[in-house]
């Protein structure tokens, strides 16, 4: 009797327990670790200084200039350290799209009701899924223009530069490398907001995901765990800001000058290859200076 | 009962407007009406007079024995469903000022404390209107033998004594046993949707009601023989999975059932159920 429907039904509807819990771990691994990880090197912009102080590295430095150093040291690291990194950025461009194609697939199945029934967990369940929605836009927006190199979606087109990371956000988030534009400004919010909804949405996701793997199951178990989340989810608004708030703040010329001396002690290694790559970046460095800043 | 059954419409808020009650006032029906299945609906109101103590289906019985809208149109009577007159059929359950809840047990004075304040009525919005504030509730009724909500007894030899229970599972499985099948839940559900035709019952979300009694019976030492067979239900299409956590179930239930315990427990079966039968199904 019950059978007959159940063959007849589509793929997604037979795995449709599968898919979900597949979603739900998505969202954990690797997103949620991956925007962890990037949350926090991203937040050394504010408190790389205080790290190469307690290294005593810190001498002569600024707290903005230290930052950048500790940030672009942290960024080569993760370029020429991290084991094949094409297939991890992959893996994790594939993750987020199944992602966010299941997540609109699902969410559109839903009927929000926050109007009537005005409880702090239906806004929730609201917010999860208007973050999510707005998170695919941000996210899009922010591989494209920092990671693919769209620059004609950056104001005033600098294009972002693994060996000028900071200077290069900088300019991206305030429009222009010299200072404030209007459309940086817009750029800006479009980050502060995309950011933070991205936070909410992994924070209340893993509160989620504890119910629907069946992991708190008292009322209580998932009030502690609330707890738990948002502690977490507070420590991630914090690190997003202060990257963001870091790299507003930051003046592009200081953060080329800093960038531009880290990459000096290539030149005196040894080896003919090492060489030949540091001429390459000097000239990049060169080519980056002439086309930018004319007076450098 | 205590916090999901307090957060259901403020009851600091009503027990106020309970002390404030004018006496011998009249209040606005505002009726959301339909005269039959796929028929349009419309608004009409109706001026009530009310005593203490009367509610919605003492008020809604007034408006039957006066069929006079307050333009002073006649109309046709009100139709509504009702059996118990004291919340545990679930028969009465209708959407009032906005919430589900059972119209039975809901206080005039509560609602509507001055002369001329308004009472919204509208049927429940996730079941087939039959007429009026009358819906069709079947699918809820088919969804439990869907989950095959009973414990399994009838056989060709005596099965014996049933098993023991301590004190302490007994209470929790007694909470479950208090659902009345009333709606509430799968009505404030966003991820519930309405389905008028049958033949999707089996594929939109089951509901966090028959979730709930899947788990009493499952927890039931004799119950629990047929708990495989209620998870392949639960982990097909419109299973458990579907359901959003946005926990407007267990704030409406009228019973204070703990429903998003209930889903939070299957969640884990349906994870070790899942987990078994890649390895071990078929």
């Amino acid at each position: 009797m019950s059978n007959n429907p159940a063959t007849q039904a589509s793929f997604m509807q037979r795995h449709q327990f599968l898919i979900r819990r597949l979603h739900s771990l998505t969202g954990i691994l690797p997103i949620g670790v991956f925007l962890a990880i990037h949350l926090v090197t991203n937040s050394s912009l504010a408190w790389g200084w205080f790290a190469l102080k307690g290294r005593g590295q810190a001498e002569g430095l600024s707290i903005a200039e230290g930052g950048v150093q500790y940030f672009a040291h942290e960024v080569t690291w993760i370029n020429t350290q991290v084991p094949h990194l094409f297939l991890t950025e992959v893996t994790l461009w594939l993750a987020i799209a199944f992602h966010c194609i299941l997540g609109v697939y699902y969410a559109t199945g839903g009927k929000g009701n926050l109007v009537h029934y005005k409880h702090q967990d239906n806004f929730r369940y609201t917010l999860q899924r208007l973050s999510g929605y707005f998170g695919i836009f941000f996210i899009f927006y922010h591989i494209a223009t920092l990671r693919w190199g769209w620059t004609f979606l950056i104001p005033n087109g600098t294009k972002w530069s693994h060996d000028f990371s900071a200077s290069t956000l900088a300019a991206a988030l305030q429009g222009s490398t010299e200072g404030w534009t209007a459309a940086g400004v817009v750029v800006s919010l479009f980050y502060l907001v995309g950011v933070s909804l991205l936070v909410f949405h992994f924070a209340n996701g893993i509160w989620t995901a504890a119910i629907t793997w069946g992991l708190t199951v008292s009322e209580h178990a998932q009030r502690r765990w609330g707890y738990v989340c948002a502690g977490f989810g507070v420590s991630m608004m914090l690190a997003a800001w202060s990257a963001l708030g870091s790299a507003m703040l930051l003046d592009y010329d200081t953060a080329q000058a800093v960038e531009a001396s880290m990459h000096e002690p290539y030149s005196e290694q040894p080896h003919i290859e090492a060489q030949n790559e540091s001429a390459e970046i000097n000239n990049a460095i060169t080519l980056q200076t002439d086309t930018q800043d004319p007076d450098g | 009962m205590g916090a999901a059954q307090a957060s259901i419409i403020g009851s600091d808020q009503r027990k106020a407007n309970r002390e404030v009650a004018v006496v011998g006032r009249s209040v606005i029906f505002k009726i959301k009406r339909c005269d039959g299945p796929g028929k349009p609906w419309r608004w009409e109101s109706f001026k009530v007079p009310t005593e203490p103590g009367s509610n919605v289906i003492s008020s809604l019985n007034w408006i039957a024995a006066n069929p006079i809208t307050a333009n002073g149109k006649t109309t046709t009577p009100v139709v509504w469903d009702s059996s118990c007159l004291e919340e545990v059929c679930g028969a009465c359950t209708m959407v009032i000022n906005g919430r589900v809840r059972q119209s039975c047990s809901c206080l005039i004075d509560e609602y509507a404390p001055r002369e001329g304040d308004e009472i919204t009525l509208e049927p429940m919005e996730k079941f087939p209107v039959i007429r009026d504030l009358w819906v069709d509730r079947t699918r809820m009724f088919n969804a439990l033998e869907r989950v095959k909500a009973w414990v399994p007894i009838d056989g060709t030899y005596n099965l014996g004594p049933g098993p023991k229970e301590s004190h302490d599972h007994q209470q929790m499985r007694y909470a479950l046993s208090e659902c009345m099948t009333c709606g509430c839940c799968v009505d404030a559900c966003p991820q519930f949707s309405k389905q008028d035709d049958e033949k999707n019952w089996e594929s939109s979300f089951i509901g966090p009601q028959a979730i709930s009694q899947a788990r009493l019976f499952n927890e039931h030492d004799t119950g629990k023989r047929l708990k495989d067979e209620r998870m392949d239900t639960l982990t097909g299409p419109g299973g458990i999975q579907d359901c959003g956590n946005s926990q407007n179930c267990v704030k409406v239930c009228p019973k204070g059932i703990p429903l998003t315990e209930s889903i939070a427990a299957i969640g884990r079966s349906a994870t070790v159920h899942a987990i078994k039968n890649f390895f071990t199904g078929k």
